[in-house]
């Protein structure tokens, strides 16, 4: 589990995350809700986790839906 | 003295209860069961009471359950508590700390919210400093042992860290989630309230 490579991509609303979530969800995209890593900030904030294989997968199925306001590579 | 108990068609905690009781004027008895939640608590009752236990499937359904007390163990029987953590309940911390999971929600006010926070703890809780010996999952959040519920891979890690994961069997019954739970251990009331005795400490988010 550790030191895997993952994409995480951030929102600028925890209602943005939920509906990331059900879209993603419906979309059978591999995908798991975390705590925003403390490295990328310190706020009280959630993040959709993913494994950068399924990137275009998420910003496919997120794009017209959702806003993502940053997905960041970070290895965890 | 060696007696036999029929608890076929009892639901737990009966059987463990049964088990329990039995043990304290017997030193070796046969219990039969015909359900597998029934069977895994009163042979990990058994196991972590200090008996030796052997097990035979017996014909539809129908577990058959030989417990014997070891010689060491007679006067123990009625200290559960001690023998299933292994712990020792008059170390300075008082006794294991535990995690009591009630819900798949974090809080109340608002249930998508609850459910995304609740997902983030269990993920958070694998990288604290001083993890929970103990982990329970009752009512609705026994949902979070399952592939649907977003926090299996956590608690797997979790248990590979040697945190026990008890989940509610009747909860696992009601939510008719048999067999698609994939963490931890199926457990019941008698187990759950006698943990949650005897910790020393309880987090419930």
């Amino acid at each position: 589990m550790k030191n895997q490579t993952y994409c995480v991509a951030m929102f600028d609303s925890v209602s943005h995350v939920i509906k990331a979530e059900k879209i993603l969800k419906k979309a059978g995209i591999p995908h798991k809700i975390i705590p925003v890593p403390k490295s990328i900030s310190t706020d009280c904030g959630v993040c959709v986790r993913f494994l950068p294989d399924h990137r275009n997968a998420v910003t496919n199925a997120l794009m017209s839906n959702v806003d993502i306001s940053n997905i960041r590579e970070i290895i965890l | 003295m060696s007696i036999t108990i029929n608890a076929k068609g009892l639901a737990c905690p009966q059987p463990v209860l049964l088990t329990k009781k039995a043990l304290e004027s017997n030193d070796e008895l046969t219990i039969h069961v015909d359900n597998a939640t029934a069977f895994e608590n009163v042979k990990r009752f058994a196991t972590a009471s200090g008996c030796d236990v052997e097990t035979k499937k017996e014909s539809d359904g129908v577990f058959g359950i030989k417990i014997t007390k070891k010689k060491e163990n007679q006067l123990n029987i009625s200290q559960p508590a001690e023998h299933i953590y292994d712990k020792d309940i008059t170390a300075p911390t008082g006794g294991p700390m535990v995690f009591v999971i009630a819900s798949n929600m974090m809080g109340s006010g608002n249930d998508e919210l609850g459910a995304i926070l609740m997902k983030s703890f269990v993920n958070t809780t694998t990288n604290l400093e001083h993890c929970p010996d103990i982990i329970i999952l009752y009512n609705a959040g026994v949902k979070l042992a399952t592939v649907e519920g977003g926090a299996v891979d956590d608690l797997k890690a979790l248990e590979e860290k040697g945190v026990k994961i008890l989940v509610c069997g009747t909860c696992v019954n009601f939510f008719e989630l048999n067999g698609k739970i994939m963490a931890g251990n199926l457990s019941n009331m008698y187990e759950i309230a006698d943990t949650l005795s005897t910790a020393g400490r309880i987090v419930k988010p």
